[in-house]
């Protein structure tokens, strides 16, 4: 008995002292410790490409805004009632910080043996994508302290944009033919020659978010860009190929089992009155065949009116966009040529702003398939569509508004930049006739980081849809 | 002896025998119940300062071997007096008649550890539950069982009559963590978990927690262990407290005993919304079906915004283009729903010898609900029995084997308020056509017609097509023995575990619109959990020198835990109605989750007590856990509590003042924290295009976490009045919880959703009052009254140290649940209207309500107070038993209000909608004149005037132009909880054929809700689920009502 007793107690006693295997135990089985460059970043952009062309973000909310696509059912959006916790108040806020930053500062932190330096200035590249694309939607947000405080502070939209200049800088410097190879790179194929070329364009696209505020320091900047350098063909636009399965284009997957959109009147009216040969790749005719035209439905009507138009009397978007496969262009080569027009207007460079432009419209039938000089020639040689230098913005921004189709987030930033299409808002419209102008602050930030955020609001001016942002001059 | 055993009637008839002084005397005798007259089986005997002791029989009868004289027998048995008997010498069998214990003041209970002790000398509150309350229950779910049984107990059944139930005592002490106590059935911690699948997976199934496999029929009695102080010693997971189940055993039993029941219930729907049947499917009172996509005019629409129901001719879903009578369904919601059938049938045998004991049983049962085709069957196996291997060792085992095998589980809500469309069956009646008939969905339901076909399948589809099934196979059991090693010393040896298998399969037909894959899906989930215990201890009892007695026991324990979870889904089948993962068009997704790990523990206790009316009792343990960092594993937590019996200490016991304990104490218990929260980590997903995706995970975890520590002090007092037929129970704690790991919500740019921190801190204090009392006691007729009342308020002190953080949000359905510093837990936080300060709501110009753009506290999913009033009455064989359960001033967010309202099905949406019932003249943005024009009211922001500017009906009613405010409602309640009624047949009457007992009972559950928010348009006790988003219901079944039968029968 006592023999037994005292093994006993050894044993215990033995168990006690075990604490080495104790922390074999807590050793996470099912998730690795060890970051990896490639595969965060093929992460980061089929995530990036997901927030931009996908559901909360763009066609469920954005689209909405620019009319391109229309709501036919469920039309809350579509009216401007959006609440501080809707998809598309936080869902651009979440993915962009946690799903895309924060995997991008990972990249940022690794160890030179690991990621080279050219997986630096791709991530950092990608970065400046997504701090554009989150200023641009909200005003100022957490930038310089993003990631690295609980409670980072709101940098002002102005300083975020002077920081993205400054890290594509960065990235440039970076980026480098000989600085090591990037796998799993699915954008580019770890193509650096082709990144550089989106760093610039990136560069391009911001200098101008900030020249109705800054017009000289961006002028400045866009002076420096060498053309050669910045995207140059439909063969380098910045896009996200989807494959057909599992991971679908998520436009095609929402219209795998929903019925609520349809292309915009706004859009579709348009097409037709500068008989622009891109309606058909936009839009489907509808599916009830006594209806033999593309018809659009209208923004901002009440559920009831907006069901009343009749689900298959109205046009959905085409099938180029809403194919499993269809790709998420995120930087098209027709934007810098649109780009190039109006900063030849602007004086930032020579050139000749009209050709510009009507290589920019060119650019766009090609990426949509459209080809033959002759369409692209009888097209631009219409009054409705001549470049008018005089009135540039309008020539640019209506063509601009067309050629992003899809884009939700640029070609709405565009539009409150260049105030050309003029867009009205829909009858049911709860911004007495405004059209946003910014989302919300999701809701969360009043109670995660309150007085930061207040401090921005008291900066901005309200937290609503209709306060313009810093960039937003007219 | 005191003058309560006085005056009670014992006999002790002596008589002489002839002796042997080597191998001592064997006194033998009867226990008997004092009043009846009846043998009262396992009642305990021992003998003063020696270790031999022996349980009685059948019949009542013992027989105990005594080496010395003179010696004091105790007897002791649950609900009855503890007695103790001088012999100077044994003459003749003993008859011991023990009075029942009317106040179970002098009750021995079980406490932490299985050991018994005696009520009165424990300083802190515990209840016991005997079994009878329990068997024969109408409920499925033992959990539901303990309704408005004892003071501070919450449950919530989550989702009408077969699902999950939650159960929370003395409120919630964790911030984040689980809240509901420890079970443990004869000394095996069991799991309760309800494995609810991960984030964007179908959620919506309402599977049972996994106390609920046991069977209440096994049940002796459940022991109620409220917090830190009474079950210190189980260490981490007490905190919450631990509810003891004790199980029968063969002990009670003299030669063989067989036990059989039955019992049969049936639920229907008790409560549903109350639905418009004015008007029809469609929008702008047009509809027209042509293919329920979109085809038709408005066929697409989901809502009730069509035409009147007058009888006009309009083709409808089920009428192939034909124009047929546009009329109301009324039932057509509650038609749907069925009536539910429990059968529950049970054998059990149980032998015991004078070295061994056993019980063996089996029990069916088989729960249809109130859904089509859901149904859930569950076989209990038990054997348990102990063996006397010789003078000195005792061994035995206990083995529970339960397969839960359930051919489709219902659905319900689900935690995030996110759809599953495939099978959330309230879905589709909150976005309804009020005009369906439902026979028409019966005869179209093969081929999946339905009146929506954009969004929604046919419900029966849903119900028979897309199924989950269950399967769980396991075992709860352990082997144990006992060494005498000295006078008073005995070594205690115990190997527990409890293990189960869960497999679950989510079928999909191909075909389903809803889905969001018309190809339909297979899904296979498995999980196994599994809890290993083992334990040794010595215990030490001996009465010291004179008034002292002392119980110690010191001991370690090593507990094991593991958690593995497979997840496979064939997102598209490639040939329909072939369920398997290889039968799939695109790669499979798969995920696994293993999860494990290991505490040891070491821990020791003693009682001291002083002439037998002060006791004190102190607790020490120590827990070296492997979730922690290695610089703070191991946290050692002490308990000291004293009682003191004044009626025996002081000369103030009267008959007006029988008996008055005062108990009171202190302690602490810590916790340690889940598996792999110390290094932040990257998951890998399924590859794209051959390009494995890699991404941080959402947490920030925390290297440097230190272990969670709760500490509670509790006054108590326990007092009888009028020799005890007025019994007072009262008790007053204050519990910190400090240091608790909060997986806090951050700012997203901060660079994670989620981070680990560890300086949470909750406050809870509370009063308990339990009052009972036998107004009348004449000859065969006995009324019994029990009363019970807890308050409990809840006080968030701290989130973080720095004081940066302000809300912990618990979860979010779009309103927010959360933890606000300096409020009480589980606030409701959402948007609100903006009010003047007069309290009068804004509007715009354009008559529609402002919305404050700062989300403001709505109300809190935790009540003001709890209580429950039970009545019986007894006469003769017969029983009556009414149980009325209250609950004060929590709140329910309900989103089916806000979908019910917007869509038009909820009966509140009919006025405004035309002229005819009560609609303005009004004109529309358009320039259209309409009739539908609302007023909302209110006060013109500009102008300070009552709002004049008219809205359409649709409007009005749509949750877009409404805060959160708007849905959330009083979920104070006073229900009509349970009624039994049963007839216990007399022995002579039984003898005749041979049985030795026979109960029948007729038991009605949840009757009738008293008292509810009548704007609330539901029953206000539903959840979603067992977890700490309470307060917040979306899509959740309809709860029910039950009537059920149940004989027991024993031979």
């Amino acid at each position: 008995m006592k023999k037994y007793l005292i093994s006993l107690l050894a044993t215990a006693i033995l168990l006690a002292s075990c604490s080495e295997s104790l922390d074999d135990i807590n050793r996470n089985p099912n998730a690795t410790e060890y970051p990896n460059p490639a595969y965060l970043l093929t992460g980061v952009e089929k995530n990036g490409a997901d927030l931009y062309w996908g559901n909360s973000a763009n066609y469920g909310g954005l689209l909405l805004f620019v009319q391109h696509w229309a709501a036919i059912q469920y039309t809350d959006i579509d009216r401007y009632r959006i609440s501080n916790t809707d998809g598309i108040v936080t869902t651009p806020w979440n993915t962009g910080y946690t799903t895309l930053v924060t995997n991008l500062n990972a990249i940022l932190s690794l160890d030179g043996a690991i990621a080279n330096a050219n997986y630096k200035g791709v991530a950092l590249t990608l970065r400046s994508w997504v701090f554009l694309l989150l200023a641009d939607l909200y005003g100022d947000i957490p930038y310089s302290e993003a990631g690295k405080s609980v409670v980072p502070v709101f940098d002002t939209q102005q300083s975020v944009y002077a920081g993205l200049q400054a890290d594509l800088n960065e990235a440039l410097a970076l980026l480098n033919l000989d600085a090591g190879t990037v796998a799993g790179d699915v954008v580019y194929n770890g193509d650096i020659a082709k990144w550089r070329k989106f760093a610039t364009s990136l560069k391009f696209r911001i200098a101008l978010r900030t020249a109705d505020r800054e017009p000289e320091k961006a002028g400045e900047i866009i002076a420096s860009l060498a053309p050669a350098d910045l995207i140059g063909s439909n063969d380098e636009t910045f896009r996200f190929v989807y494959t057909s399965s599992p991971y679908n284009n998520p436009q095609h997957d929402h219209f795998v089992s929903r019925n609520d959109y349809r292309i915009s009147k706004t859009i579709v009216d348009k097409l037709k009155a500068l008989n622009d040969p891109r309606l058909p790749v936009y839009a489907d005719l509808p599916k009830d065949e006594s209806v033999t035209d593309y018809a659009g439905g209208a923004n901002g009507l009440p559920n009831d009116a907006a069901a009343n138009q009749g689900f298959d009397r109205i046009s959905r978007p085409g099938a180029y966009f809403i194919s499993p496969a269809a790709p998420a262009v995120i930087y098209s080569y027709a934007e810098v040529l649109f780009n190039l027009a109006e900063a030849v207007e602007r004086g930032y460079i020579g050139g000749n702003a009209e050709n510009y432009y009507r290589q920019a419209v060119k650019a766009s039938f090609d990426q949509f398939g459209i080809t033959g000089d002759e369409a692209i020639d009888a097209y631009l040689a219409q009054p409705s569509v001549q470049y008018d230098a005089t009135n540039w913005k309008k020539s640019i921004g209506e063509q601009k508004w067309i050629a992003f189709f899809g884009q939700g987030a640029d070609a709405y930033a565009e539009w409150r930049r260049l105030d050309f299409p003029q867009l009205t808002a829909g009858p049911a419209g709860a911004l007495n006739g405004e059209i946003p102008v910014r989302i919300f602050y999701p809701g969360t930030e009043q109670s995660l980081n309150g007085k930061n955020r207040e401090t921005a609001v008291k900066r901005q001016g309200e937290d609503n849809l209709t306060t313009k942002l810093w960039f937003d001059v007219y | 002896m005191t003058k309560l055993r006085v005056c009670v009637l014992l006999a002790i008839i002596f008589a002489v025998f002839p002796t042997s002084a080597q191998n001592g005397e064997n006194v033998t005798g009867k226990v008997l119940d004092e009043k009846t007259g009846e043998p009262l089986a396992g009642a305990s005997i021992s003998i003063a300062n020696e270790r031999a002791g022996t349980i009685t029989d059948a019949d009542g009868g013992f027989s105990l071997k005594v080496t010395k004289f003179p010696a004091t027998v105790l007897v002791d048995y649950l609900g009855y007096e503890h007695r103790e008997i001088k012999l100077s010498r044994f003459t003749e069998p003993l008859v011991v008649l023990l009075p029942e214990n009317l106040n179970l003041l002098n009750e021995v209970v079980v406490t932490a550890l299985g050991v018994t002790r005696e009520k009165k000398s424990l300083g802190y509150a515990t209840q016991n539950i005997k079994g009878e309350n329990i068997n024969g229950n109408t409920s499925s779910n033992i959990v539901n069982a303990l309704a408005g049984k004892a003071a501070g107990v919450r449950i919530t059944n989550a989702q009408g009559d077969i699902g999950a139930s939650r159960i929370v005592i003395r409120g919630e002490t964790s911030i984040a963590g689980n809240n509901q106590p420890l079970f443990i059935v004869d000394g095996v911690p069991v799991d309760n978990s309800q494995l609810l699948p991960a984030s964007g997976r179908d959620q919506s199934r309402d599977f049972r927690n996994a106390v609920a496999d046991l069977n209440a029929e096994d049940i002796e009695s459940l022991n109620v262990l409220k917090g830190p102080n009474a079950a210190a010693l189980y260490g981490s997971r007490a905190a919450h407290g631990v509810i003891l189940i004790t199980t029968k055993k063969g002990s009670a039993q003299k030669g063989l005993g067989i036990n059989v029941n039955a019992g049969w219930t049936f639920a229907t729907v008790a409560t549903l919304p109350e639905f418009q049947n004015e008007f029809g499917q469609g929008m702008g009172g047009e509809f027209s079906y042509v293919d329920g996509k979109g085809s038709g005019i408005d066929d697409g629409s989901d809502e009730s915004w069509g035409p009147r129901l007058d009888g006009r001719l309009i083709p409808q879903f089920h009428s192939d283009g034909v124009a047929v009578p546009w009329v109301a369904h009324p039932n057509n919601v509650r038609d749907f729903f069925e009536t539910g059938v429990t059968q529950d049938y049970g054998i059990s045998i149980a032998n015991a010898g004078d070295k061994y004991n056993f019980r063996l049983g089996t029990n069916f049962q088989d729960q249809t609900s109130t859904l089509p085709n859901t149904e859930i069957r569950k076989t209990n196996f038990t054997f348990n029995g102990d063996f006397q291997m010789s003078e000195r060792i005792k061994a035995g085992a206990n083995v529970n084997y339960i397969v839960t095998d359930a051919p489709n589980i219902p659905s319900g809500g689900s935690p995030t308020g996110s759809n599953y469309r495939a099978s959330s069956i309230m879905l589709q009646f909150l976005w309804f056509g009020r005009q369906v008939d439902t026979k028409e969905l019966w005869n179209g339901y093969k081929v999946n017609r339905n009146w929506n076909a954009s969004y929604y399948d046919n419900p029966y589809w849903e119900c028979y097509f897309n199924t989950t099934e269950q399967n769980r196979n396991r075992v709860i059991g352990d082997v144990h023995f006992s060494v005498n090693l000295l006078q008073g010393l005995d070594f205690r040896f115990r190997s527990g575990t409890d293990y189960y298998n869960d497999r679950r399969k989510y079928k999909i037909k191909t075909g389903s619109s809803g889905a969001g894959s018309p190809d339909g899906s297979y899904a296979e989930d498995a999980y196994t959990v599994s809890e290993d215990n083992t334990e040794a201890l010595f215990n030490f009892k001996r009465d010291l020198s004179g008034d002292l007695s002392l119980d110690a026991l010191a001991g370690y324990n090593v507990r094991n835990n593991s958690y593995a979870n497979n997840w496979q889904k064939a997102t598209k089948l490639a040939a329909p109605d072939l369920y398997t993962l290889s039968n799939s068009k695109d790669p499979l997704e798969s995920d696994n989750v293993f999860k494990r790990l290991r505490v040891y523990s070491g821990f020791a206790s003693a009682q001291i007590g002083f002439k037998s009316w002060v006791f004190l009792n102190l607790t020490g343990r120590n827990d070296w856990s492997s979730t922690l960092p290695s610089d703070n594993r191991s946290y050692f937590y002490p308990s000291a509590t004293a009682s003191a019996v004044l009626t025996d200490a002081l000369p103030i016991k009267s008959h007006a003042l029988s008996f008055l304990k005062i108990r009171g104490g202190w302690s602490e218990v810590g916790s340690d924290a889940d598996p792999y929260q110390l290094i932040t980590v990257y998951n890998i997903q399924q590859a794209f295009s051959g390009n494995p995706i890699q991404t941080s995970a959402s947490t920030k975890n925390n290297p440097n976490i230190r272990p969670e520590r709760t500490q509670s002090a509790e006054l108590g007092l326990e007092a009888g009045f009028l020799n005890n037929r007025l019994s007072l129970d009262l008790a007053l704690y204050n519990t910190n919880s400090i240091d608790q790991i909060l997986n806090v919500q951050t700012s997203a740019a901060s660079g994670y959703t989620y981070q680990l921190i560890n300086a949470g801190k909750i406050n809870n204090k509370g009063v308990e009052i339990q009052l009972n009392t036998t107004p009348v006691k004449t000859g065969d007729f006995k009324w019994d009254v029990g009363l019970n009342y807890a308050a409990n308020r809840s006080k968030v002190v701290a989130l973080d140290d720095e004081g940066m953080l302000t809300r912990y949000v618990i979860g979010s359905a779009g309103l927010q649940v959360v933890a606000a510093v300096g409020e009480r837990y589980g606030a409701l936080y959402g948007t609100a209207y903006r009010r003047n300060d007069n309290g009068e709501i804004l509007t715009g110009d354009n008559g529609f309500p402002l919305i404050n753009s700062t989300n403001q506290i709505l109300g809190y999913f935790t009540p003001d107070w709890t209580g429950a009033l039970t009545n019986t009455f007894t006469y003769k064989g017969f029983s009556l038993s009414v149980l009325i359960d209250a609950s004060f001033g929590a709140s329910l967010y309900s989103s089916s209000a806000r979908t019910g309202m917007a869509t038009g099905v909820y009966a509140n949406t009919v006025f405004g909608r035309t002229a005819e019932f009560g609609g303005l003249t009004w004109t529309d943005g358009d320039g259209n004149v309409r009739d539908d024009g609302v007023i909302f009211q209110g006060v013109n922001v500009n102008t300070g005037q009552p709002n004049e500017a008219k809205m359409s009906a649709q409007d009005y009613y749509s949750y877009s132009n409404h805060p959160y405010e708007r849905y959330v409602y009083d979920a104070s309640f006073v229900k009509l909880r349970d009624i039994s009624l049963s007839y216990t047949f007399g022995a002579k009457a039984l003898q005749k054929f041979g049985l030795g007992g026979l109960t029948i009972a007729a038991v009605a559950h949840n009757l009738a809700i008293l008292h509810r928010d009548k704007d609330l348009n539901m029953d206000p006790e539903v959840a979603l689920n067992t977890g700490n988003v309470q307060g917040v219901e979306a899509l959740t079944r309809p709860t029910t009502r039950s009537f059920g039968l149940n004989v027991r029968l024993k031979f």
